[in-house]
């Protein structure tokens, strides 16, 4: 009776929003922040940039002012600039046009793509009716048993496209993750026939968010707007490669051939790339270490100044890492973006919210997070000469999942052969659960080119759901890097991954697992 | 009767995808003169809200043979938070939901960080979702005599319409739900393995900002 009701209700809410979208007075996003600059000489258009250091504009999002705002700018071209930008919905030259009911229904179409693609693949699960739909509502949220890497990794990909659906469409961060959340709900309710998934609801959304982020800002990167031809063409399909939804809305609206200055606020302060290539060797627990070694490529990079900054613009300072081969297909990928930065005291200390999204597999765990912390840091030293940064942060983990075998067992059986394209029906080797994690790094600096990080992170996760077990995960990481001409340098790694699950049995067991490994590699620094 | 829980599900679905393309059509203009303090919104950035629902609650596990029944009563909801900017407030809700079954009174309990946001600034429809901890007491209807206390991990999501005759005062009606992810569920005839609550709520209360 109840969900009757509430389904009335939302019948009642589906159309108040149809009401609400013919309301006239709906006024796009602004933000009381200042207005650094306009009209720029050699173009002439108006654009503008949020300065964080207004205590007026603390808490308010990234989206740049639009020309509208900038009262004081009174010249005719700047209001027929303005006009204009108002016309199409614009909040500045480079924006997208700006529409919510868009960037929803997107991610419907979102939704309906991933399913239609399931159901051409054969999928059980998608084969879905309004029947499934009302039992998923009906029956409410369970633990799902899909496959490790659908669920810490396909689902959080599946959100970034939910999240650039939005960004897409012009909508802040903020706001763009409310429609992640409603792309994950509703895909989970209505798009398969098994019962929505609560690791799946928050995987997609934290996840997404972390990766939409970082993929949409990195292909405004790649995105060159003042371009045209060919060369403007092999930008935007390099940028739809990072970011596919933003590319093909563009190409759909014909942004994708439009002049425009790049929106001011995905244009980071500073930018730098790490690329290593090399080999590294794996040991065992008696330290012994395997002699066929594993080649492996890792880019790093930082987008923005994370050290520096009163920041209230989320993502404007993110880290990215990725690691393939070492061991695995994928052996580790993380995206560690800055919420909110607030520089302390006299300015030395930097504190600063942090969002984590992480997956990593190794010989002692296969882990896949998602994270909130916050750091604290200090650098010594000045730019051009060697500097050291010290950080250290701690947070909670809103879920993670980590490999697990019951006590019993020492490793797991053959595949089972009911995991049909990730979606299995168990039993599921690996636990799911909240958490804690704490860190620190530290970083010595030449130059701006690093010769020595040191690094050292420990996790927590409490299993609520597999098998009954408190995990602690723990890396430690040395690099020792030495230039040799221009971006180029050789280095060596040396990391111990170390793991200890406390079992909650009547004998509370504990297992520790532990292994060193080794590196070698060329690097060179894209800045 | 058959057709019409579907009929219904359809008409809703249909009025959502309606109320998308109706905003995709529309071309909302901003107002060039907005200045800074109507740019967040009427009222005092803080925001209260204080209310009761009409709760329903089913506990299952997912290797379970039962068929857990549904449970309703009553529910109270408190939300307390800082409007970020003019399309969405943070801040915590508390969920408590007391229930009286044969097997003695079953406390809920949810403490979630939420997030707010309205899609259109200058309408009450809302979406709500957040995460936080539940605080559980005398869980499913397989519990025996003996009471025990649970904590589990929360999640809610859910939407509304807050009516605001007032700048500073308002209406809110909402619809939620949360869940509760208990692990396993200690019990005096033994221990249930992946316990997860569900509670479904409609309810309305005053938003004070």
């Amino acid at each position: 009776m109840l969900n009757r009701c509430l389904v009335i209700t939302l019948c009642v809410v589906g159309w108040s929003v149809g009401a609400a979208a013919q309301d006239p007075g709906n006024g796009r996003l602004t933000a009381p922040a200042k207005l650094l600059a306009v009209n720029p000489p050699d173009t002439g258009t108006v654009s503008a940039s949020l300065v964080a250091d207004d205590p007026a504009s603390a808490g308010v999002d990234s989206t740049p002012v639009p020309a509208a705002s900038a009262a004081s700018v009174d010249t005719p071209s700047a209001t027929s600039e303005t006009t204009s930008l108002d016309a199409e919905r614009r909040a500045c030259d480079g924006c997208p046009q700006r529409s919510v009911g868009k960037a929803f229904a997107h991610t419907t179409i979102i939704n309906g793509f991933y399913g239609l693609a399931n159901l051409i693949r054969g999928q059980e699960t998608a084969k879905i009716t309004p029947k499934t739909w009302w039992s998923n509502m009906q029956d409410g949220w369970v633990w799902d048993l899909d496959d490790f890497t659908v669920n810490q990794f396909g689902h959080p990909y599946q959100g970034n496209n939910y999240f650039n659906a939005a960004r897409s469409n012009g909508l802040s961060f903020w706001e763009s993750t409310a429609v992640t959340a409603f792309g994950s709900g509703t895909w989970e309710y209505f798009g398969e026939t098994n019962r929505a998934s609560l690791n799946d609801l928050i995987n997609t959304t934290l996840g997404g968010i972390a990766l939409g982020e970082m993929f949409h800002r990195t292909a405004w990167l790649v995105r060159d707007t003042h371009k045209t031809g060919k060369s403007r063409l092999w930008s935007e399909i390099g940028a739809s490669a990072l970011d596919p939804i933003t590319g093909v809305n563009r190409f759909i609206s014909g942004d994708s051939s439009r002049v425009s200055d790049k929106p001011s606020d995905m244009v980071p302060s500073s930018l730098a790339g790490f690329g290593s290539m090399g080999a590294l060797w794996r040991g065992d627990q008696k330290g012994d270490f395997d002699g066929t070694p594993d080649p492996f490529l890792e880019m790093d990079m930082l987008y923005g100044d994370v050290e520096r900054g009163r920041s209230r613009t989320p993502y404007d300072a993110f880290a990215f890492r990725l690691r393939l081969g070492g061991g695995a297909g994928i052996s580790e990928a993380k995206v560690r973006g800055r919420l909110v930065g607030e520089p302390l005291g006299d300015g030395k200390l930097q504190f600063a919210v942090l969002q984590d999204y992480e997956y990593e597999k190794n010989d002692v765990f296969h882990t896949g997070a998602q994270s909130f912390e916050a750091s604290l840091s200090r650098t010594w030293g000045t730019a051009p000469g060697a500097r050291l940064l010290l950080l250290g942060w701690g947070g909670l983990t809103v879920l993670g999942a980590v490999d697990s075998l019951p006590v019993d067992l020492e490793a797991p059986p053959p595949e089972q052969e009911n995991s049909v394209q990730g979606v299995s029906e168990g039993p599921r080797y690996y636990d799911y659960g909240p958490g804690s994690l704490f860190g620190a790094t530290a970083i010595v600096t030449r130059n701006q080119k690093p010769l020595l990080t040191a690094f050292y992170e420990g996790r927590q996760l409490y299993s609520l759901d597999g098998v009954r077990a408190n995990h602690f995960l723990q890396r430690f990481r040395l690099d020792l890097i030495a230039p040799v001409r221009g971006p180029l340098g050789i280095g060596v790694t040396g990391e111990f991954f170390d793991r200890h699950t406390y079992y909650q049995d009547a004998n509370r067991t504990v297992k520790h697992y532990y292994y060193p490994q080794i590196s070698a590699y060329l690097s060179w620094r894209i800045s | 009767m058959r057709l019409l829980r579907p009929a219904v599900f359809l008409l809703a679905a249909a009025a959502m995808c309606g109320g998308a393309i109706a905003s995709a059509q529309t071309a909302p203009a901003a107002s060039a003169s907005q200045s800074p303090e109507s740019l967040k919104g009427p009222g005092s950035d803080f925001w209260f809200m204080g209310g009761g629902s009409f709760s329903t609650i089913r506990g299952s596990c997912q290797t379970c043979e039962d068929d857990f029944p549904y449970r309703h009563s009553g529910g109270v909801v408190a939300n307390a938070g800082y409007r970020v900017t003019s399309r969405m407030d943070a801040g915590l809700e508390l969920f408590w939901m007391p229930m009286d079954t044969a097997e003695g009174r079953i406390h809920n309990t949810h403490v979630d960080g939420v997030a707010q946001f309205r899609p259109w600034a200058s309408k009450g429809f809302f979406v709500k979702g957040g995460a936080g901890m539940a605080f559980v007491r005398n869980w499913v209807d397989v519990i025996g005599p003996e009471s025990f206390n649970q904590k589990a991990l929360s999640v809610m999501i859910g939407t509304g319409w807050v009516f605001r005759p007032h700048a500073r005062v308002g209406l809110e009606v909402f619809a939620a739900q949360h869940a509760a992810a208990l692990g396993d569920l200690q019990t005096s005839s033994g221990q249930i393995p992946d316990v997860m609550g569900n509670f479904w709520s409609l309810g309305g209360g005053i938003v004070i900002r």
